[in-house]
């Protein structure tokens, strides 16, 4: 029972994703149906080859289906050229990777920074000083490169990076991959701090001590999503299968 | 916006200092190739125009058929080019000239005295009279052998009085009075047909045909030609301003072959630039595709590229453009003996023409590589490493 319809961050309808090798095609993704609240905070967990990076890459416009539709805040993003989803990835998505991905040459402010000069946002020097700030680190951190810090600086610099452009969905693949446990936890702290503050968060995984960290968790086996932890605002999106308990260990 | 990433491309050539160095020390080279080159051409083709006093209104006519021009000749030619030309005969020899210190042989002008204000022009003493047995020195070869007027002269067999030296002329078509010596045209069959042979090499050696309109120049010429020349050549017309233009002409080939030079050496360093932007996209593959998943559009991706060959284009050019100006200077006094040349206007033009090849070379040759990196996928991209 819903009183209020809250809003759909993202809502993929039928999407399939076949690569075609020069050994024959790959049915990365086969006819995934799911729907992402907006304030979720969910993460998506499965064996390689099972397609979780695909949908990863999917829901943030980096990739296209080849059949299927993308809705991105109630956009249809499958229809959009090029440099539609590229405008969708610099103002509306924010990515953070398992290695951190930043610019070498770029000090962590300069980081930060880039996607609002994309924008030509003015006030880039004073809103990535903030960003560095909400995600724990001092200012003269942000005069280093990403060579002179942590790990978890540099996944704290990633994820201010993200937020750049006050985007709705972040999206983390494997976030804390290359992190110990200690600052995985952090991190993990920063993201969930982030969500109470209103970001939608889509977290792959394959650690489950980071999946528990989140509120919702999908599996996903050969392109499919095998549990949807019963989220959708819509009912029969939901794909056939038994819902498993999320502290199951593999 | 764009200065931040001027700076950001900065930034990423100087991870390769050395690479990036190399990459402008070539662009250097080209420009200062094409730079110096054009500027010799240009120069050659300065010290010639400088050198022949052409006029452009001029014909010289001469004897084809026979050894000289006869009275009968320089009539038909005078009947032909009508009253809006002055012809002007003109006899020539050379004869040793005594200069006290060596001998030398030395060209000797006949010209009627009526004549000899139309063609040269005075720099000290006075013009030859009718029928005087003086003469009148080029101002080269009073230069040289520090002759003034009032001194004698020992010309062949005769010994002749200095009148007045003559105002510096240049080459010429026509005639070459520099170093030369002019005598009246009576005074000249006095003094020296009478040591002709008995071949009666009499007569005029040329003619100079002074048209006053230069319209009228083809026509006057044509009507020489059709005139004399109907059943026989009698004679051969020159047109002066032809023959300037043709020469132009080979300046002008010699010119572009030289700048042909010049462009090899810039093409090469394009190349060079090529070269260094492919290992530079390559080596930031991931990189690229980094920057596109957060945002950056194609067309951003190309800019940030290009601003990386433009930077090394403008370093390259401006630096080449400078060591020009030595270049030429060089290039000059060594072939030249004479660096004037740099300043004319159009030699300093071939400076900014090669700092302007230099940048478009910079900005074409790394137009491909930037496409490249823009047009990569962005998840094989981030993949890579």
């Amino acid at each position: 029972m819903n009183s209020a319809q809250p809003q759909e961050a993202v809502r993929l309808v039928e999407v399939t994703k076949i690569y075609r090798m020069p050994r024959g095609s790959v049915k990365a993704l086969d006819r995934v149906n799911l729907s992402i609240s907006a304030g979720d905070f969910i993460s998506i967990m499965g064996p390689s080859g099972s397609g979780k990076s695909t949908l990863l890459n999917i829901i943030g416009c980096l990739d296209v289906p080849t059949s299927g539709e993308v809705f991105i805040a109630g956009k249809n993003v499958s229809k959009l050229s090029e440099s539609g989803r590229t405008r969708i990835r610099r103002e509306k998505i924010g990515f953070v990777f398992q290695q951190f991905n930043l610019i070498p040459t770029l000090t962590a402010l300069e980081n930060i920074a880039f996607p609002m000069l994309l924008r030509g946002e003015r006030r880039h020097e004073e809103k990535s000083r903030a960003l560095l700030r909400a995600v724990g680190l001092s200012e003269e951190l942000g005069e280093h490169k990403p060579a002179e810090l942590s790990g978890g600086e540099q996944q704290r610099v990633a994820i201010a990076r993200a937020l750049a452009n006050d985007p709705e969905i972040i999206l983390a693949d494997e976030p804390t991959g290359n992190l110990d446990t200690k600052t995985s936890r952090e991190i993990m702290g920063l993201l969930k701090a982030l969500n109470e503050r209103g970001k939608t968060i889509v977290v792959v995984t394959h650690d489950p001590l980071v999946a528990s960290l989140t509120r919702k968790t999908l599996r996903m086996l050969d392109g499919r999503i095998l549990s949807d932890g019963g989220a959708t605002t819509d009912g029969g999106e939901t794909d056939s299968g038994a819902t498993e308990r999320k502290t199951q260990t593999f | 916006m764009r200065a931040v990433f001027l700076r950001f491309a900065l930034r990423n050539l100087a991870r390769h200092k050395f690479r990036s160095t190399l990459a402008v020390v070539g662009i250097v080279i080209g420009v200062l190739a094409i730079s110096s080159l054009g500027i010799l051409g240009n120069s050659i083709k300065l010290s010639f125009s400088e050198a022949f006093s052409a006029v452009g209104n001029e014909l010289v006519v001469h004897p084809k058929s026979e050894s000289t021009i006869s009275e009968k000749v320089l009539r038909e030619v005078e009947r032909a080019s009508g009253a809006g030309s002055e012809v002007i005969p003109v006899r020539q020899r050379t004869e040793l000239v005594d200069f006290g210190a060596e001998k030398k042989p030395v060209v000797v002008y006949g010209l009627r005295s009526e004549d000899i204000p139309l063609l040269l022009e005075l720099e000290e003493g006075r013009l030859l009279k009718r029928g005087s047995s003086n003469c009148l020195l080029g101002s080269e070869i009073a230069e040289e052998h520090d002759l003034n007027v009032g001194e004698r002269l020992r010309v062949g067999t005769q010994e002749l009085r200095i009148a007045g030296i003559l105002k510096e002329r240049g080459l010429g078509f026509d005639i070459n009075p520099d170093y030369a010596v002019v005598v009246e045209a009576k005074a000249f069959v006095r003094l020296f047909n009478a040591s002709l042979s008995a071949a009666g090499k009499e007569g005029y050696n040329f003619l100079i045909v002074r048209v006053n309109r230069l319209e009228d120049v083809e026509r006057v010429k044509s009507a020489i030609e059709s005139r004399l020349n109907k059943r026989e050549k009698r004679v051969s017309v020159l047109d002066l301003k032809r023959l300037m233009e043709s020469f132009n002409e080979a300046f002008a080939k010699i010119s572009t072959f030289l700048l042909g030079i010049g462009a090899v050496s810039l093409l090469v360093a394009g190349v060079s630039i090529l070269n260094v932007m492919m290992m530079s996209v390559v080596e930031r593959t991931k990189e690229i595709g980094i920057m596109r998943a957060i945002g950056t559009s194609r067309a951003g991706v190309l800019r940030m590229f290009l601003y990386e060959s433009l930077l090394l284009g403008f370093a390259g050019s401006a630096i080449g453009g400078v060591l020009s100006f030595g270049g030429g200077f060089l290039i000059l006094s060594f072939w030249m003996q004479q660096t004037s040349y740099l300043l004319a206007s159009s030699s300093i033009l071939c400076i900014f023409f090669g700092i302007a090849f230099g940048i478009a070379t910079s900005v074409l040759s790394g137009l491909y590589p930037a496409w490249r990196a823009s047009t990569l996928n962005p998840i094989e991209a981030l993949r890579h490493e």
